[in-house]
């Protein structure tokens, strides 16, 4: 079978999903966005068992193993993100778009970023990029509230401005190797190798603001705070990787080049940088979803390392990325129910999860643990390696910073998790009803019955099994990552990696 | 079909300068109305000189890129951005903008300047044979000077489509060949944002009247 065809088939299934969406017939959005979510990771997964490598026979289409593992990644967390969807939304009294447009956008998103990794041309992946802000910024909005409208149109404007610049990148690869032709490109010596550095430094810039890169981060922690529960997990989950995913086409296109080297130790130091400032910001947050914005931040910053020092670390900033994504989506999912139940991203007024959302807080915890790098998860294993092809390299300081980053990420952001989940807030209402049930020594029995019966309600109304199983799967995917993928790691370090 | 052009040298500098004044003017603007028609201008003279190129080159593309342009910088987006202004009561002047824009409008020289001598010494030693691109180097830094400078919906998307207008500008003095595909791309890009503008831009009327509280959740 010609691997066009599957490419086309898997561009279409959320093509056709987003138009379907609007017909105006009762749910019909809900079925057709869930029927081309399971059709995408069904071409992922035989996308990924053939191994399909190299370009396509008409030229349209190029993939490797990035762009394979890239494919299965979003597909995964569209197929999640469709089903958490249907819990949320109804959570939803006001929404600022129709939901059929909802599933709409949510489909052309898809849409957009899946293009971004299977086009073979270096300009319609800046224009696939550039189409995912459009299709998302709406999505932000969907809460109604002035914050997120704020948000929504933060987020249009610093990223599209700062894709301007990658625009111009694009220009100079063109006007450096007189083509944009990816496959071409790879094959070809690289010429005019100072325009080619200014290319990646513009690359670097634009497609680095898309991905929350340091200093251009400014609307990140904004838009994912802002956002729903599923948008937020897509954002952190696979837009950002989707943008370095563009960067990194960019910027291998030099490795033969002498002034590689200069140009990887921008990078490392960009992506060093990026993970710093998110490793201190984090531990000062008031806003939980804030929190996990910076936690991608670093996550993103660590990854762009990894592809930088290259050997092992790519290999780790690849496992990082799939990890990640699978944990760091089942953590937004969480705090969707957290935000549901509680009505408030603040961190002080969500103290003892536990005692309210049992389920829920051990999610949220085992995902925030996963997303800082704890064993057994993903995470940690893309970390280590990271890590090691660093000390390997002798970049010693790059290792030194590295590990303070994923020591204060660990802390920062888990002792807050832990007081959300596990510490006591006294809750006035509460405590004020329930001194005055006690108080009154003449109420029945039966009165604390119906208190208990009106709670037990109440809390099947906030958690459900959607809500509970999606990022639970999405958690053990990470987790089975992390232990699975150790002997394909070792087989590749031994195998030729070094 | 290639023409003589007299005085080409001459025209397309003059349109150059053209295009930088017109930059200058809006950032000198603190009502939205002429931010948008100058806009409007600043893309025609940009039509202009393309066609002009057309006419040098006789590259067929730079004549549909020039129509393009014309078409949709000239025309359509700004109609769009007008229509929001006349008909949804979008506020016609941002608070305090009548104080600061003499001294942005300074800041926007100042940045000329800069933007010059950083094109002569950093890049243009790299691309020895684009003498004309310090222009859309110094358009693209007045556009981010106009996002930056702006709280206004529609003030913002006037400098974003400054902003693809010196890349328009770069890519077909730079790039003959790849005009046409980054045109459509860009065409697509601006009317995306032009529309997630005016749908965004009526919700943050109210927003502008916001207290303190709201604006701290987006801070840290």
């Amino acid at each position: 079978m010609d691997s066009t065809f599957l490419f086309s088939i898997l561009l279409i299934a959320p093509g056709a999903g987003a138009i379907i969406s609007l017909i105006p017939k009762k749910k019909i959005e809900i079925i057709s966005s869930l029927i081309s979510a399971a059709l995408t990771v069904g071409i992922s997964l035989i996308l990924l068992i053939l191994g399909v490598s190299g370009s396509t026979s008409n030229g349209y289409f190029y993939s490797d193993g990035l762009t394979r593992i890239m494919i299965i990644t979003i597909s995964s967390i569209f197929l999640t993100s469709v089903i958490y969807s249907t819990f949320y939304t109804k959570k939803i009294k006001e929404p600022f778009l129709k939901f059929r447009w909802y599933y709409c956008l949510l489909d052309l998103f898809v849409f957009t970023m899946l293009l971004a990794i299977v086009v073979n041309d270096l300009g319609f992946i800046w224009l696939a990029v550039e189409a995912t802000t459009v299709t998302s910024a709406l999505l932000i909005a969907l809460e109604k509230e002035r914050t997120s409208i704020e948000a929504a149109w933060r987020y249009t404007l610093i990223v599209s401005a700062g894709l301007v610049i990658s625009l111009f990148s694009v220009i100079l690869v063109f006007y450096s190797q007189g083509t944009l032709d990816f496959t071409k490109l790879i094959e070809q010596p690289v010429k005019n190798t100072l325009i080619m550095s200014m290319a990646i430094g513009f690359a670097l810039i634009g497609y680095g603001t898309k991905a929350g890169i340091a200093p251009m981060h400014a609307w990140l922690p904004d838009a994912h705070s802002e956002a729903p529960a599923p948008i937020s997990a897509m954002f952190s989950a696979i837009l950002l990787p989707t943008s370095l995913y563009a960067f990194i086409r960019t910027f291998t296109l030099l490795k033969d080049a002498p002034q590689f080297a200069e140009m990887q130790s921008l990078v490392i130091g960009f992506g060093l940088f990026t993970a710093l400032i998110a490793a201190i910001i984090i531990g000062n947050q008031r806003n939980y979803k804030r929190m996990l914005a910076y936690s991608s931040m670093e996550n993103m910053g660590i990854i762009l390392v990894g592809f930088a020092l290259g050997g092992i670390g790519t290999l780790g900033a690849i496992i990082q990325i799939i990890s990640h994504a699978f944990a760091k989506s089942s953590a937004f999912y969480t705090s969707g129910n957290i935000v549901i139940a509680y009505n408030t991203k603040k961190i002080s007024d969500t103290q003892g999860i536990i005692d309210k959302l049992k389920s829920t807080g051990y999610l949220f915890i085992l995902s925030c643990f996963s997303v800082t790098g704890a064993p057994p998860f993903g995470v940690f294993l893309g970390e280590f390696l990271i890590l090691s092809q660093a000390v390997q390299s002798k970049n010693f300081i790059v290792a030194i910073i590295l590990s303070i980053v994923y020591m204060y990420t660990f802390i920062g952001l888990n002792r807050q998790t832990v007081q959300m989940v596990f510490g006591q807030k006294i809750d006035e209402g509460y405590m004020s009803y329930n001194s005055s049930v006690s108080s009154n020594s003449e109420l029945p029995i039966k009165d604390d019955r119906t208190i208990n019966e009106v709670e037990t309600k109440e809390k099947n109304k906030k958690e459900n099994w959607v809500s509970i199983l999606v990022p639970l799967v999405n958690l053990v995917i990470s987790l089975i990552i992390g232990i699975y993928m150790f002997p394909i790691v070792l087989q590749s370090v031994t195998t030729g990696l070094k | 079909m290639v023409f003589i052009i007299p005085l080409y040298d001459d025209i397309i500098g003059l349109l150059g300068i053209s295009v930088i004044l017109s930059s200058l003017y809006m950032q000198g603007q603190s009502y939205v109305d002429p931010i948008i028609r100058a806009i409007a201008i600043q893309s025609l003279f940009i039509a202009i000189l393309i066609a002009i190129l057309f006419l040098q080159n006789g590259d067929i593309n730079l004549l549909y890129l020039a129509i393009i342009t014309a078409a949709m910088r000239v025309i359509v987006f700004p109609k769009i951005m007008l229509y929001q202004v006349r008909h949804f009561k979008h506020s016609l002047r941002e608070k305090g903008s009548n104080q600061k824009t003499p001294s942005l409008m300074l800041i926007g020289i100042i940045v000329v300047i800069i933007g010059y001598t950083i094109f002569k010494t950093v890049l243009f030693p790299l691309i020895p044979d684009t003498q004309q691109a310090s222009i859309p180097f110094i358009l693209l830094l007045l556009g981010f000077l106009l996002i930056i400078t702006r709280r206004d919906t529609l003030a913002q998307i006037s400098g974003y489509i400054q902003e693809e207008n010196a890349i328009l500008y770069i890519g077909a003095i730079i790039t003959p060949g790849i005009q046409l595909l980054t045109e459509f791309a860009v065409v697509l890009d601006i009317f995306g944002v032009v529309i997630l503008g005016v749908i965004l831009s009526k919700q943050r009327n109210v927003f502008r009247t916001l207290d303190r509280e709201v604006i701290e959740q987006l801070k840290g």
